[in-house]
């Protein structure tokens, strides 16, 4: 077992090393330009020497996924409550959000930022917008799995339709309203670099737009690898919560 | 006898059309009477009819002299799967009709240790159902029905997705359960020789509109176990009785 692990790893660190080399010595002999693509050594190099501007821009960019993300949940979960339950939402509110979905959210961030301002608001609406709708469509369809053969049972054991709630239907729609957040959290970020590009002094959109704008190519890419790992690190932040929901396959 | 269940006409309708008929029966206490019938005659709906759980349009159906109109916590309803919530544990799941229910009877510890104990499942009080067996999580089912301590258990073709064997073991664990608590069981089966092996009396179903179109009377000695009971002549004549009954024989 671990001996097949340490094989795979290697398999893969390997793989991985050589496109970093072929990469490093490709750029090295070819003789590209290093504002046009610069080599890994100079990228990490860039990193370590720009970290203080990278981590502060990435708490900023971090600030607005955060409380996109938080207010998507905490908007997208009864409003997909709202929906599953009343047939009056479910004719009135969800065409509505099928519809507002369907408006490139990119299209609107000019207008948020002139709603909004430059500040963290717009950002976070950005953030907001991209994450909320695959948590109402992930949320609803877990309520709809509930498996009716349990609903009946739930009726024979006369539980209240507060107990069928809270103790049957939360649990089953759990693991597909996590696996939105799964998809919802990718989405945050990138929402709020978008929202970043349109219009901020802050963040690691605006730190991407800025160094690109000036050449400064090795920040470009420094700056994109921060994203990618911030966005990385926040959906295992998310998946990490699927051990409390170990259930999902049975 | 006095009756505990009583129907009297009792018919239903499914968007104009008439599942069942004009069905009347009544039901002692502590019997165990099996609705026999060929599938999609309404047996499963009548069930749901005398738990509560279905509405009707036609005829009465009573429990304890008081009309069925929604389910009580004297009548525990075993269904077809075994219905378990995968994120409760045995032990949780037994009692989930006891927690949900405020009018239930909670079992204490000695009588809580004896269900379990009967049902086979010491030692997995704490496993989740997907570490069970399909015969385990069929026991445990049984269970949450038992551990609400009902008048009368009603069993909607309990055993019908398992193995013979499995069905046979869970066959002389309900015989050895009712014999000792004494409950009256109303239990819906497709199988002829599981309504003979159980039943005091067996009431044949027509095809839909279905109907009870017999009411046979097993006179065979009990304490009976699935081997023994079934080398009896007796239980070969009910056998072919029943079957020239639902015509397949």
């Amino acid at each position: 077992m671990s001996r097949r692990f340490n094989r795979d790893t290697a398999t893969s660190a390997g793989f991985f090393l050589a496109l970093g080399l072929a990469w490093e010595y490709g750029v090295r002999w070819s003789g590209v330009q290093s504002y046009l693509l610069p080599p890994p050594s100079a990228i990490l190099g860039e990193l370590w020497t720009s970290r203080g501007a990278i981590l502060s821009q990435s708490l900023v960019t971090l600030t607005e996924v955060f409380w996109g993300f938080l207010i998507a949940v905490a908007l997208g979960v009864p409003i997909a409550a709202l929906i599953y339950f009343s047939p009056t939402a479910k004719r009135t509110v969800y065409p509505l959000f099928v519809a507002l979905q369907s408006i490139p959210k990119i299209g609107l961030a000019p207008l948020i930022v002139v709603w909004c301002g430059y500040g963290l608001a717009s950002k976070l609406i950005m953030a907001f917008l991209f994450a909320f709708f695959p948590i109402i469509i992930a949320t609803l369809g877990g309520l709809a799995s509930t498996p009716a053969h349990l609903d009946e049972h739930f009726r024979a054991l006369r539980a209240s339709p507060m107990q069928s709630f809270w103790r049957l239907r939360v649990p089953a729609a759990l693991p597909s309203f996590l696996d939105g957040c799964k998809v919802a959290m990718p989405l945050a970020v990138i929402g709020a670099v978008v929202g970043e590009f349109v219009g901020s002094n802050d963040g690691l959109g605006n730190l991407i737009l800025t160094a690109s704008g000036s050449g400064h190519t090795t920040l470009t890419f420094a700056a994109l690898i921060a994203v990618t790992v911030l966005s990385l690190l926040l959906f295992y932040g998310v998946a990490y919560w699927e051990r409390f929901i170990w259930w999902r396959a049975a | 006898m006095k009756s505990v269940i009583s129907l009297s006409g009792a018919g239903k309708l499914f968007g104009g059309r008439q599942v069942l008929q004009d069905v009347s029966a009544e039901i002692g206490a502590a019997e165990f009477v099996s609705i026999l019938g060929p599938s999609g005659c309404g047996k499963s709906t009548l069930l749901r009819l005398i738990a509560g759980l279905v509405p009707f349009e036609e005829g009465r159906i009573r429990f304890g002299g008081a009309d069925v109109t929604a389910p009580t916590a004297e009548m525990g309803f075993v269904f077809q799967t075994s219905n378990l919530l995968p994120w409760r544990n045995v032990r949780d799941n037994l009692l989930l009709g006891v927690d949900l229910d405020p009018q239930a009877r909670r079992p204490d510890e000695a009588a809580f240790a004896a269900l379990v104990e009967t049902l086979g499942l010491t030692g997995f009080e704490t496993s989740y159902p997907s570490e069970l067996s399909g015969g385990m999580r069929h026991r445990v089912a049984i269970g949450q029905a038992l551990a609400r301590n009902p008048q009368v258990l009603l069993m909607d073709e309990p055993f019908g997705a398992l193995d013979a064997l499995t069905r046979d073991r869970l066959n002389v664990e309900l015989l050895r359960i009712w014999q000792r608590d004494r409950k009256t069981v109303l239990l819906v089966t497709h199988s002829i020789s599981e309504a003979v092996l159980l039943s005091d009396r067996v009431l044949v179903m027509s095809e839909r509109p279905g109907t009870i179109i017999e009411d046979v009377r097993i006179d065979m000695p009990r304490p009976r176990d699935p081997s023994a009971t079934r080398e009896d002549p007796a239980f070969g004549d009910y056998v072919v009785r029943l079957s020239k009954l639902m015509g397949v024989a």
